[in-house]
């Protein structure tokens, strides 16, 4: 029974990842229609860009490790979301009225492009984050051993779910941000500026993915050029799992998926793993095709 | 407009013209070697020492009169793209390829260069099946993986362990090292047996199902990414069971990756590292490769590049001819004990390079490397 706990524990921590960086493509998806498969290379460009930040600017030597922390994510959020900002324009907006599929295609080349750049800019071996910032302390809940981080980073990647919620449901620009998902055209002529509302998309969505990258750093510690492949096709999946385009479902998507993978390794095979992960989507899919919450963007008029 | 093309299409029959004469007097040597991709450092750095031997040869007047030239392709740790690489480098001209790293990228291209009779001289492809086959043209400067499993077997055997949990992560290379050292442990003190994904991050649930089944020893035949974090979390779970990995794991990062808390006392059988290497030349060499590229480089299989470039010169020097099929035969039977980066090399009647390699490491408590 306690290794169950403890496997759902680690379960919960990996899923808390998954969902952050879930909520990206849930958010580009249901805006744009449009599978930003540059993600999770935006994911490693956090990472990377977060390391960066945090060794040649010395962050937590000045200011401890709490505000250290803090002030790097909020630099790569802002970074992240520029990156982001320029894709939109350079490689999706030209493409916005041409069919679907050539999108998907300069998604692909964007990724390609990034994770190309990132092994020509940092190199191509595993760089390292430092490994005395974060506290090393366990917390005993139920006579398991939970390292504090993992609840902080699973408080922080629910603190942001949150944050985003919020924007979308409780917040004018967030009214703006559905009525563009529903129908773009309609919203122009409401007066919202469609343009500016996906180009905000694009800034919190990969921003997201960018924080994401910085947490998986400081508490993985190794940072790799192609980490954002597997991150970003699990992601990919929670969002599916939860419903594409909506944001508690890419909550939901990315805790369960983790929570599967952890108890699939131990229960069945640490081998079949992701086959377990990929088969309870597949089922999920043919009993509810649109994912565990449903697509709520356009239903909700 | 037609006039520009004109004068561009001239420009380049020209210049093709002009590549064709600059290399008709070179004795071109391929590199297969994984530049882009997961183990693009590896692949940089064989392709670096490569380089820099290749400058000595020809800063030295070259080999028989002419001067070497290296053609490297990418093959991305990638059996789809390695098949291309081989192509590439088939109809190029080469004499002999070097490389590559990972078993079943070389195997993915080893018929190619077979069929082309190409010599392709693999430089960290320790599956055993590669010179099973009884290609000709196939050689390897770097050792094979039942010798390796043979030797992890006895060092498990003196370390006296009653309970032991094998993980590997599915490549050939990983399985292979672990069903081969499987086969000569007693069944009855295997208590764990099963693979984990590389490339992940956490390995928390893992390492917590694999403590579930109590060992005293984790032999872990994997990459050294993978063992990092595992001795990374492992520590983090408070988990202190000794940990032994394989070859792959000889390879400095680890220990970054690790830390050096979490790596201190992890053990690995494998060839001599890089910094074990202490005969004269080598050093001098590694010091020259230092001085250019402003660090050693990570892992003793890219050394081994340097060997498979060393003997191919030698061939040619020795049978005094740049036909693959004559270096071949040089390689089979001429080649005796010839002293190179890694050591003394000689290859038997399969390919395999002979001689016996394995020793056991063991991180200390700086984090270096220490041959017991």
């Amino acid at each position: 029974m306690e290794e169950f706990f403890q496997q759902l524990t680690n379960g919960l921590a990996v899923g808390g990842i998954y969902a952050l960086i879930a909520l990206g493509y849930t958010m580009v998806y249901g805006v744009l229609k449009l599978i930003n498969f540059a993600h999770g290379d935006l994911f490693t460009i956090g990472a990377f860009l977060g390391l960066t930040l945090l060794t040649s600017l010395g962050l937590t030597d000045h200011m401890g490790a709490l505000v250290g922390v803090l002030v790097l994510a909020a630099m790569v959020i802002a970074l992240v979301g520029l990156i982001g900002f320029l894709l939109e324009r350079t490689a999706y907006r030209p493409l916005r009225n041409s069919p679907r599929l050539s999108a998907v295609v300069s998604a692909l080349g964007a990724s390609i492009f990034f994770q190309n750049a990132v092994m020509l800019i940092w190199g191509a071996r595993p760089l390292v984050y430092p490994h005395n910032i974060l506290p090393k302390t366990a917390i005993s809940i139920f006579g398991m051993d939970v390292p504090l981080v993992r609840l902080i980073m699973l408080g922080t990647s629910l603190l942001l779910m949150y944050g985003l919620y919020y924007l979308t449901h409780k917040t004018k620009i967030g009214a703006a941000i559905r009525a563009a998902a529903i129908d773009q055209g309609a919203a122009k002529l409401m007066g919202i500026d469609v343009n500016r509302v996906i180009a905000l998309v694009f800034c919190i969505g990969p921003a997201l993915g960018g924080a994401a990258g910085v947490m998986v750093g400081l508490y993985y510690g190794q940072i790799s050029f192609t980490m954002g492949w597997l991150y970003g096709l699990k992601a990919f999946t929670a969002a599916i799992l939860g419903g594409i385009g909506n944001i508690p479902g890419a909550m939901v998507g990315g805790l369960l998926l983790g929570v599967i993978e952890a108890l699939g390794a131990a229960y069945i095979s640490i081998a079949w793993k992701d086959a377990i992960s990929f088969l309870v989507l597949i089922l999920i899919l043919i009993i509810r095709p649109t994912g565990l919450l449903g697509e709520r963007v356009a239903d909700k008029v | 407009m037609k006039k520009l093309i004109h004068a561009l299409l001239l420009g380049l029959v020209l210049s093709l013209l002009m590549a064709g004469i600059s290399w008709a007097d070179t004795i071109k040597i391929g590199v297969q070697a994984p530049l882009t991709g997961k183990y693009a450092s590896e692949g940089q750095d064989m392709k670096n020492i490569v380089d820099i031997l290749a400058e000595k040869v020809n800063a030295a007047g070259g080999v028989n009169g002419k001067k070497v030239e290296i053609i490297a392709e990418d093959d991305a740790f990638d059996p789809k793209t390695a098949a291309l690489a081989a192509q590439r480098l088939t109809t190029s001209g080469v004499v002999a390829v070097i490389g590559t790293y990972g078993s079943a990228i070389t195997e993915a291209a080893q018929g190619i260069y077979d069929e082309a009779e190409v010599i392709q001289i693999a430089t960290g492809s320790t599956m055993v099946r590669l010179t099973e086959k009884g290609m000709k043209n196939f050689f390897r400067t770097c050792p094979r993986d039942d010798a390796q499993g043979a030797a992890a077997a006895k060092i498990i055997k003196e370390f006296g362990s009653k309970r032991i949990a094998i993980l590997h992560d599915n490549s050939s290379y990983s399985k292979g090292l672990a069903e081969e050292t499987k086969a000569l442990l007693d069944p009855s003190t295997i208590v764990f047996y099963d693979a984990l994904t590389p490339g992940e991050q956490d390995y928390t649930a893992i390492l917590t199902k694999v403590k579930g089944s109590n060992p005293d020893l984790l032999y872990f035949p994997g990459y050294y990414n993978e063992a990092g974090l595992l001795l990374r979390q492992k520590m983090e779970m408070k988990w202190d069971v000794p940990m032994l990995g394989g070859d792959a794991t000889n390879n400095a990062d680890l220990v970054k990756i690790a830390g050096v808390e979490a790596a201190k006392g992890f053990m690995f059988v494998g060839p001599p590292g890089v910094n074990d290497l202490d005969d004269p030349a080598t050093k001098e060499f590694l010091a020259t490769y230092q001085a250019r590229f402003n660090a050693m480089p990570a892992s003793i299989w890219s050394v081994f590049a340097g060997d498979a470039f060393n003997v191919t010169i030698e061939a040619i020097k020795q049978s005094g001819s740049t036909e693959p099929a004559k270096i071949a035969e040089y390689f089979h039977n001429g080649l005796k004990d010839f002293p190179s980066l890694t050591g003394t090399i000689s290859f038997d009647a399969k390919g395999d390079r002979a001689g016996k390699f394995y020793r056991l490491s063991k991180v200390n408590e700086k984090g270096e490397f220490i041959l017991q």
